[in-house]
């Protein structure tokens, strides 16, 4: 969809630098939009396109790296890992685990993120807690893992709490027990990621007309009719481009399993980016880590084409 | 909640209202208690960290973790460092984003789809795998151990996401915004940079927000494409405190403390921009 | 640098000047050259815990004794180096000198990012017998441990007094009785704890495996895993029996190296399986806490030898290098029986030169007794040397935390365990 004013204004235009001369103005408007994108697609072709077609290329030799002359297997290496039951589980454990994030990352940034633009408050409140809400996002990974594994630790405050509270008797062992370890994971990567969500929607919310709210009010909208016939919809945009994001980064997350559990107890938290580093790195199959990658590689694409679809509907 | 906009000249503690500060408050608590775990653990004794029961006053406060660290010129310049890279990241991924989500937002064109597609598929393949053929790519160029390496690498973490959020937000502002500029003769260069940019300020300061933080916190690329204690970020900083066989659960702490400070400076500071309105006029804060 | 000649007036006189002076030339130049210093790079994680400065000092002297060395430190966190070792032999970027853990070195050597070491201990008539375990790979010398970290028994006395124990266990009858006395779960206390994260699997190797080879015991047969027999599955079934009772302080299966010495500075563990560099630092989380080291327990009735597990600072040097013959000189300085004692004495860890004795265990009553038990038994470490050492460790890991749970016995275990362990042989 061109932009509409466009043709009428420059085409009239017998002036124009002598670039704009040369260069018709047909060419120009194709060439426009490579133009802007001239500096991402550079930077991202010449640094990711060979990795990421080594990559692609790796995971169909019998292994590399520690292989000097390796042979082509085709497929051989996605039957593989998928013939694997840890491979299988970590898709289990990463899709719930991913879920679960984004939803609940949606759910709490967009909840924060209304309730700090609530004109309900004072501003000095409200800018207050928009600082402790930020938080979560200022740490690494690192002392996030420290941090959770401290407050979770058996004997640690948590529990202290739980028990003096008298919600629970005995200490839980959150990240060391089968049955809790994955939710414990999860919580402490809803915990980190939300402020993305937060963030992002506080400034959109930004860019609702209030002229919108008080036509509602007027036709006698109450406060959850606004909010799901005139905000969500506005910010639909936003909301699917972050969604897609954190679905794929999500997928990723390695950092903070790692640190946290290792993917165990057993294979309680193994993710697909845990089974794969441990196939690198101290199995030393660098195909089959390929391999692992370009299927994570696959699944991501899958919401991207979806945002893509969405996109294209918009248009 | 939306809908009630206006500035009110009092406050009415009415139900909602009241609601509303509850939910701030368990909210709070939720999102800053364990940051207040680890400013408390910073001023305690290793061994108290590990106290049970665990106590949340300190007994044995000791600024020994931060002494170390201010001591140290070493650790000092992880600091800068990693000011500077992720400084000059986010101004860079901004600028080339903005002219990125324009067009993707504005414009179409033949491979618009494809183009798309590829950007968001730089993000798909996990870093841990890629490690090997990237690092390979950057000695090759002769950036091993450089700033140049890190803010390359880390636009190239930072700008598919940066563009997306940024095609996000310039689509949720009206094509008239452009057209204005275009009847009055101006280009869709212009338009941007005149119209669409300064209204979108709010999400290009959140977009810088992340952008910021990611090259900030990030850890495996800034190991392996550094080696010179002096090229070393925070990140890894804070590894190094952590033993073979022993943590200094303190400093670490310590030293995450510190390098939060002077963003929640900078997040302080730029926290206005989420407040700019679109429609001139309208009275917010 | 030339030479001025004031004698030079007849023509055989300035001749010879002439001569002297080009040649006098032509030495200096030959010296220059010699003093353009080569530089080498020796990637470890052993800097930053050594005090601070201490380790570049030994460089700096080692670089006043090679005038055409200099060395370049690349320090990098324990956690990470062993991944960063085999990204940079995969691009070319590995430094010459290498720091190295005895579980690396079988992978290393088949990446071929470490090189064999016989040839330059042929070259430069390097007397083998003066390290202690020269790590081999298939017939070749890869790695010299520089370090010694063994793991004894750590024990709090307070709690032993309090729960009325007489004597320090010495086999595991005696182990789990101590462990019994010492367990109050009502005011969070245990007898023993036990790390098995899997993350970084070494309680494995340290807290687990170590009772077999404290009891002169193997976890292999000829070179191959052999996990069935007796030993292990007696192990396993003891620390079964432990874990049960309710003995074990709670959250293994997350926990790793670094946070079971925390709970035991805390007082809150009675016996501990730890490293003598923790000596140091339990004494200075905790003045207070009154405890000892004593010999790893055997299995009942057994007299002889035990094998002590131990963790190594190994030393290697990189396949790629240009400039190995250097490599070469900073490994065999950091070898010498005068800077190994040095070295050792500030990193509390036992020599890797056989003449070598470090200061402490003449000064500290609690070194000395580890170089005893040191002394007395032998180094085992059956996994130094394996492929893919820490996926063995890993795979184990998981049958035991299975085994721990209820959900196979640990004939199930061990069985389950060496057929995993049988494929990567």
């Amino acid at each position: 969809m061109s932009v509409v004013g466009h043709d009428r204004v420059l085409a009239d235009s017998a002036k124009g630098t002598a670039f704009q001369r040369l260069v018709s103005y047909r060419t120009r408007r194709l060439l426009a939009p490579y133009l802007y994108l001239a500096p991402t697609l550079a930077l991202l072709l010449v640094l990711m396109l060979f990795p990421m077609a080594v990559v692609l290329y790796y995971a169909t030799l019998d292994n590399v790296i520690m292989n000097r002359s390796p042979v082509f297997v085709g497929l051989a290496n996605f039957k593989a890992i998928f013939l694997d039951e840890t491979f299988r589980i970590s898709i289990g454990n990463t899709l719930y685990f991913t879920t679960m994030s984004v939803v609940f990352h949606l759910g709490l940034g967009l909840g924060f993120a209304l309730l700090l633009d609530s004109r309900r408050i004072n501003p000095i409140v409200r800018a207050v807690f928009r600082v402790i809400y930020i938080l979560p996002w200022l740490f690494t990974a690192v002392i996030i893992a420290i941090v959770w594994r401290l407050l979770l630790d058996p004997s640690g405050v948590v529990n202290a709490v739980l028990v003096t509270l008298g919600i629970t008797d005995t200490n839980i062992e959150w990240f060391s027990s089968s049955d809790t370890a994955i939710h414990a994971l999860t919580f402490v990567n809803i915990w980190a990621g939300y402020p993305l969500f937060m963030v992002s929607l506080l400034a959109g919310l930004q860019g609702v007309p209030d002229s919108l709210y008080e036509a509602a009010s007027i036709d006698g909208a109450n406060e959850f009719q606004k909010l799901r016939y005139i905000t969500i919809p506005h910010l639909m945009p936003i909301i699917v481009s972050i969604a897609l994001l954190d679905f794929i980064w999500t997928m990723q997350v390695f950092p903070l399993v790692w640190l946290t559990t290792g993917g165990g107890p057993i294979h309680a938290t193994e993710m697909i980016s845990t089974y794969t580093y441990k196939l690198a790195f101290t199995r030393y199959e660098f195909s089959l880590a390929s391999a692992s990658a370009v299927v994570m590689l696959l699944f991501s694409l899958v919401g991207a084409f979806f945002y893509l679809r969405y996109q294209k509907v918009r248009d | 909640m939306p809908g009630t906009r206006r500035q009110r000249s009092g406050r009415r503690w009415d139900l909602p209202t009241v609601l509303t500060y509850l939910a701030l408050l368990v909210g709070a608590i939720f999102a800053g208690f364990p940051v207040l775990w680890m400013l408390v653990s910073s001023v305690k004794s290793n061994t108290e960290i590990f106290a049970s029961p665990p106590t949340l006053l300190p007994e044995t406060f000791t600024i020994e973790a931060y002494t170390h660290i201010f001591g140290d010129a070493e650790k000092m310049r992880f600091f800068f460092n990693s000011y500077l890279v992720a400084g000059a990241v986010t101004l860079l991924t901004l600028l080339v984003a903005i002219l990125g989500g324009y067009t993707f937002s504005r414009h179409s064109f033949r491979f618009k789809k494809p183009l798309s597609l590829f950007i968001i598929s730089t993000q798909t393949v996990p870093p841990i795998t890629l490690l090997i053929p990237y690092f390979g790519i950057v000695v090759a160029f002769g950036l091993y151990d450089t700033y140049l390496a890190l803010i390359l690498t880390y636009m190239v973490f930072t700008l598919p996401y940066a563009i997306l959020m940024m095609t996000g937000y310039f689509n949720t502002l009206p094509r008239e915004l452009d057209e204005a500029v275009l009847m009055d003769g101006g280009s869709s260069f212009t338009a941007l940079w005149r119209v669409i940019v300064p209204v979108s300020i709010p999400g290009i300061v959140a977009t810088g927000v992340y952008t910021f933080l990611l090259a900030w916190n990030e850890f495996l690329f800034a190991l392996t494409l550094t080696k010179s204690m002096d090229m070393r970020t925070v990140p890894i900083g804070i590894q190094l405190l952590m033993g073979q066989h022993a943590y200094e659960w303190n400093e670490m702490m310590a030293m995450s403390v510190l390098g939060s400070l002077p963003i929640l400076v900078l997040y302080l500071c730029v926290q206005r921009y989420f407040l700019s309105g679109m429609t001139a006029g309208s009275l917010k804060d | 640098m030339i030479v001025k000649s004031s004698i030079a007036r007849s023509p055989t006189r300035s001749a010879a000047s002439g001569l002297l002076a080009s040649a006098a030339v032509a030495l200096s130049l030959a010296c220059s050259n010699a003093h353009a210093a080569t530089t080498i790079e020796f990637v470890q994680w052993w800097a930053p815990e050594l005090p601070e400065g201490s380790f570049r000092e030994i460089m700096d002297e080692f670089e006043a004794q090679n005038p055409d060395i200099e060395v370049e430190l690349v320090s990098g966190p324990y956690s990470a180096i062993r991944d960063q070792i085999v990204v940079g032999a995969a691009t070319g970027t590995l430094s010459d000198v290498v720091g190295l853990d005895g579980a690396w070195v079988n992978d290393l050597a088949r990446q071929g990012a470490i090189a064999s070491l016989d040839e330059l201990m042929n070259t430069n008539d390097f007397g083998r017998e003066q390290v202690a375990d020269i790590i081999q790979v298939d017939g070749s010398s890869y790695m010299f441990p520089v370090a010694s970290f063994v793991y004894p028994m750590f024990v709090n006395l307070d709690m032993v007094e309090q729960a009325g124990i007489e004597a320090l266990p010495t086999n595991r009858t005696e182990f789990i009785e101590a462990a019994r006395a010492l367990t109050d779960a009502s005011s969070n206390r245990y007898g023993w704890v036990l790390p098995l994260s899997l993350q970084s699997p070494n309680g494995i190797q340290n807290d687990v495996m170590s009772w077999v080879w404290a009891s002169g015991d193997s976890m292999m047969a000829d070179g191959k895993p052999d996990l069935t027999n007796d030993d292990v599955v007696e192990t396993l079934k003891f620390i079964q029996t432990m874990y049960d009772e309710g003995l074990i302080s709670p959250g293994s299966f997350a926990k790793k190296e670094q946070d079971k010495v925390e709970e035991f500075v805390n007082g809150r563990v009675g016996m501990m399986v730890s490293t003598l560099a923790h000596i140091n630092m339990i004494r200075e989380r905790n003045p207070d806490l009154n405890f000892t080291i004593t010999d790893f327990p055997s299995k009942d009735g057994y007299e002889g030898p035990k094998g002590l597990p131990y963790a190594s600072w190994g030393i290697g040097v990189s396949e790629s290098s240009e400039h190995k013959e250097e490599a070469w000189k900073l490994v065999s300085y950091l070898m010498s029986a005068e800077v190994n004692s040095r070295l050792v004495s500030i990193a509390n860890a036992f020599p890797g030169n056989t003449q070598a004795t470090p200061d402490f265990v003449v000064s500290d009553e609690l070194f000395g007794k580890g170089f005893e038990i040191f002394k007395a038994g032998y180094l085992a470490n059956e996994f130094t040397g394996l492929p893919v050492a820490e996926e063995l460790m890993r795979l184990l890991d998981v049958e035991i935390q299975k085994m721990l749970e209820g959900d196979q016995t640990a004939e199930e275990a061990a069985a389950n365990a060496q057929a995993k362990w049988q494929e990567k042989f």
